[in-house]
């Protein structure tokens, strides 16, 4: 616990009712304190290591949200995530906020296909380029979809 | 010759912004993060950049318009925010930063191009 000893105190981290997880500045979960371990029943050692945007996901996977995330670039720490554990997913304002993250992941595909149909339906380019394009269309279709499905079939779990 | 840095970590995203500003008038070049992004406008100052927010590294998409905004040597920079945050909170906060526009993914590239004409250039064509 060293490294957090500048910025949070080694006794809230370790008693808090609150999970908490630390991403260092390499943008990697670095640390997991006991209760998100209890409430999640994910270990630390799965999610050590693991990259910021994995760990959203695994939080969307869960049916998690992270109540607070305080940015820091401090030290060795680049974000500190609290975590409240939530048992009614009919809360509107969490589902909301689940939803909104689900639109951060589902916007860089679709930004790509929006962007080349447009690019394909106003400029000329030459027949090996619209091939390229539009199979980077098709690409990022199955993105999208993979996305979607991922989604979908975290709800089931 | 007007130069603008692209700065994001989606590969496919840069290279759908460089096609839709190609223009002999504009010279481009990209990174895949801010770290990188500032890296290269401390050597080679661009006229205008185009900045992604969420992306690895030890600085954000508006963390690195801060920077440049608060530089008295680098404040005329033209920095339009692209990104997957589309909250109207997500824009002023942006916006307050110093950014001089933000788009909202997804976006169409034409206009994102013609802003840039606009912007960089002084005329849409």
């Amino acid at each position: 616990m060293n490294q957090f000893d500048t910025i949070i105190d080694a006794e809230l981290w370790d008693k808090s009712p609150w999970g908490m997880v630390a991403i260092d500045v390499d943008g990697k979960v670095s640390a997991v304190n006991s209760s998100f371990q209890q409430y999640t029943n994910i270990s630390e050692q799965a999610l050590l290591g693991m990259s910021e945007a994995d760990f959203d996901y695994q939080l969307i996977r869960t049916n998690l949200i992270a109540q607070h995330r305080v940015k820091m670039t401090t030290g060795t720490l680049r974000a500190v995530h609290y975590l409240r554990y939530v048992n009614n997913m009919q809360d509107e304002l969490k589902t909301a906020e689940k939803m909104s993250n689900i639109a951060e992941l589902l916007r860089e595909p679709l930004a790509s296909i929006y962007g080349f149909a447009e690019l394909l339906l106003t400029q000329h380019y030459d027949e090996q380029t619209r091939l390229d394009l539009t199979a980077i269309l098709l690409q990022q279709t199955e993105v999208m979809s993979d996305l979607i499905n991922k989604n979908l079939e975290a709800r089931k779990d | 010759m007007k130069k603008i840095l692209i700065v994001d970590d989606q590969p496919i995203i840069r290279k759908m912004i460089r096609l839709a500003l190609n223009d002999d008038r504009f010279e481009l070049e990209e990174a895949a993060n801010a770290d990188a992004a500032y890296e290269i406008i401390k050597r080679s100052p661009p006229d205008g950049m185009i900045l992604d927010v969420m992306m690895p590294g030890l600085l954000n998409g508006y963390q690195l318009c801060e920077r440049i905004k608060q530089d008295p040597i680098l404040s005329y920079i033209h920095v339009v925010i692209v990104s997957a945050c589309g909250q109207e909170s997500d824009q002023e906060f942006g916006l307050s930063l110093g950014a001089n526009s933000y788009f909202v993914k997804p976006f169409s590239p034409v206009a994102l191009a013609t802003y840039m004409k606009i912007s960089l250039l002084g005329s849409a064509l």
